[in-house]
């Protein structure tokens, strides 16, 4: 009987508490009408283990421009419509509720990728650390122009390969550089994909880590090969 | 723009600390021309400018690890060049002579077709005809384009007294060069 | 006051402080001509082309001078942007990146950033002219992680960043996208 109570007393607490916040972060800088949306949307995302920055942040961001509220309103439940196919989206991708990515994904819709595109990435299996840097950046290479197919491709191959977050970052700056070379956003993520994918089979290319070239002998004899 | 996609002068200088020596061209290339103009203008000759602006450079480098907000290399550098070219002036007095008058006309770019080379000449030899501090602050403002504030922040003294200097400065000119406008 | 001097109003208009339509007509004509003396100064330019490999040439000559220093233990190597950590705060587990915003805007007569760092505060971070040809600049620290943010020009123009990616902002303008 205590665990049946427990259980809804502990999502009002955390409805208070995201009420509570919410209130907090909005004060003075949005209309009324607008907090309260924020905190209905924010409160039914929090019961669903949604992140409720996102809502928070367009709120701020849409009064600061001098947006009316009505439209206002509008892109608070645009967010809140996105969080909800970025959730599914990952979930269908066998990740589970991690606001982070949640909110990562958000923006990667916001930026024209789609709820497949989501679950696309999050069946490479990667963690949600790196999948999470994995959408931003993808979400930053559709807004660079790269089509949902190449930016996908591109990014999953990094994420497989199993590339630090500092790789993945320098992705849409690798991407800029190859179109300010003359490539098209498409083909300049699928260049850089076909490369990430040598590198995968056949180890770095020549030239990287040339710094430190392997010496001729090696120091200490290889170590026998582990018993099956 | 990113914003990104450019390394600041703090990733460059903290690079070079950090033994990538080649990327102190980087900083060269950046500020080389901006303080080109300001040591002309100060010394009243190009050459002994473009000996000043290397020499600063050089002594930068040196005392590099000694930059406490590598993120404000260039306020920090362009104290080192400021205290050579005030030397400079000091040393050799007569620079602000004729012949150095034309040699800064000869490289000053001219698209306005109604200027001549006669007017240049008049107003490099007007601006030597400044004080140092006054032509300090006509060519930080000027030909920098740095505000009032950013040069008051920059030589650590107020607006007022530099307005006042540059007042000083307006009514110089306008006297020296009244026969050439 | 004797004839060579600016009459005050024309030197605020030197100054910038005022403008031309300002000045009360009797004093357009000088002020006219002021502006024709600091046109003319702005207009000159000096390059040195030269100095560049002329420093680093001496450079090279003092190479070996440095050599202690280069070998000491180095800051954290640095790549298009540097990743380092402030020494005591924040604490080592959240970097930092340093961020250069330029903006090309001539006609500006202020400029601004705003964005999910300064909670879209338009007066929170002013850029500055750097120099006369329209060019205004910020250098942030920000958190690693994502930013959206745009310029604003004159307090009222919201203006995306035209070298950076960019998302619908949801209000049917751009916002500028930094992924550090």
């Amino acid at each position: 009987m205590i665990a049946l109570l427990a259980i809804p007393l502990t999502v009002l607490s955390m409805q208070q508490a995201a009420d509570s916040a919410i209130a907090q972060r909005l004060a003075g800088r949005v209309p009324p009408q607008i907090a309260s949306l924020v905190e209905d949307l924010g409160t039914a995302a929090a019961a669903h283990g949604l992140p409720i920055d996102p809502l928070i942040q367009k709120a701020i961001e849409g009064s600061a421009k001098g947006v009316p509220p009505d439209r206002v309103a509008t892109a608070l439940r645009v967010v809140a419509m996105h969080l909800d196919t970025a959730a599914t989206a990952l979930r269908d991708g066998g990740l589970p509720s991690d606001t982070l990515a949640i909110a990562a994904g958000e923006f990667a819709i916001s930026a024209g990728l789609s709820g497949s595109d989501i679950t696309a990435l999050a069946r490479t299996g990667a963690n949600a650390a790196a999948l999470t840097v994995g959408l931003r950046v993808a979400g930053t290479l559709a807004a660079l122009g790269v089509p949902p197919a190449e930016d996908i491709g591109l990014v999953s191959v990094e994420l497989r390969a199993g590339e630090p977050a500092s790789t993945l970052l320098l992705l849409p700056a690798n991407v800029q550089a190859e179109m300010a070379k003359g490539a098209t956003a498409a083909q300049a993520a699928a260049g850089l994909a076909r490369a990430a994918a040598a590198q995968a089979r056949h180890g770095p290319p020549p030239g990287r880590g040339q710094g430190h070239p392997p010496p001729p002998h090696p120091p200490h004899p290889p170590a026998p090969a582990p018993h099956p | 723009m990113r914003s990104g996609s450019q390394a600041t002068d703090g990733d460059i200088v903290r690079a070079v600390l950090a033994g990538d020596r080649e990327r102190y061209a980087q900083l060269v290339e950046r500020y080389r021309d901006r303080y080109a103009r300001y040591a002309t203008r100060m010394l009243g000759s190009v050459d002994a400018a473009e000996d000043a602006v290397q020499d600063a450079f050089v002594r930068a480098y040196d005392q590099l690890a000694q930059c406490k907000e590598p993120d404000k290399f260039v306020g920090w550098f362009f104290l080192i060049l400021r205290n050579r070219c005030f030397a400079e002036r000091r040393r050799n007095r007569t620079s602000a002579s004729l012949e150095a008058a034309n040699g800064v006309a000869a490289v000053d770019r001219s698209d306005g077709g109604a200027e001549t080379a006669e007017q240049r000449r008049a107003l490099q030899l007007a601006l030597l005809g400044l004080t140092p501090d006054q032509r300090e602050v006509f060519v930080l403002k000027h030909v920098e384009g740095l505000s009032y504030s950013e040069i008051a922040e920059r030589l650590s003294t107020s607006v007022p007294s530099l307005k006042m200097r540059m007042h000083r400065a307006y009514d110089k000119l306008r006297e020296q060069l009244r026969d050439h406008t | 006051m004797s004839g060579h001097e600016f009459h005050p109003l024309v030197k605020q208009l030197l100054d910038g402080d005022i403008t031309l339509a300002d000045l009360p007509a009797e004093l357009r004509a000088e002020g006219e001509e002021a502006l024709r003396l600091l046109a003319r100064v702005a207009r000159t330019d000096v390059t040195m082309p030269a100095v560049t490999w002329r420093v680093m040439a001496a450079l090279e000559r003092r190479r070996r001078r440095f050599l202690p220093w280069l070998l000491a233990p180095a800051l954290a190597a640095a790549a298009v942007l540097v990743l380092w950590l402030r020494p005591g705060s924040p604490p080592p587990s959240a970097p930092v990146v340093t961020v250069r915003f330029v903006l090309v805007a001539p006609e500006a007569r202020q400029v601004s950033l705003a964005g999910t760092f300064n909670q879209w505060d338009s007066h929170a971070t002013p850029l500055v002219r750097t120099g006369p040809t329209g060019v205004w600049t910020a250098t942030l620290t920000l958190p690693a992680g994502q930013h959206q943010y745009a310029f604003v020009v004159d307090g009222v123009r919201w203006v995306p960043d035209p070298g950076a990616p960019a998302v619908d902002d949801g209000f049917g303008r751009r916002n500028s996208v930094l992924t550090l």
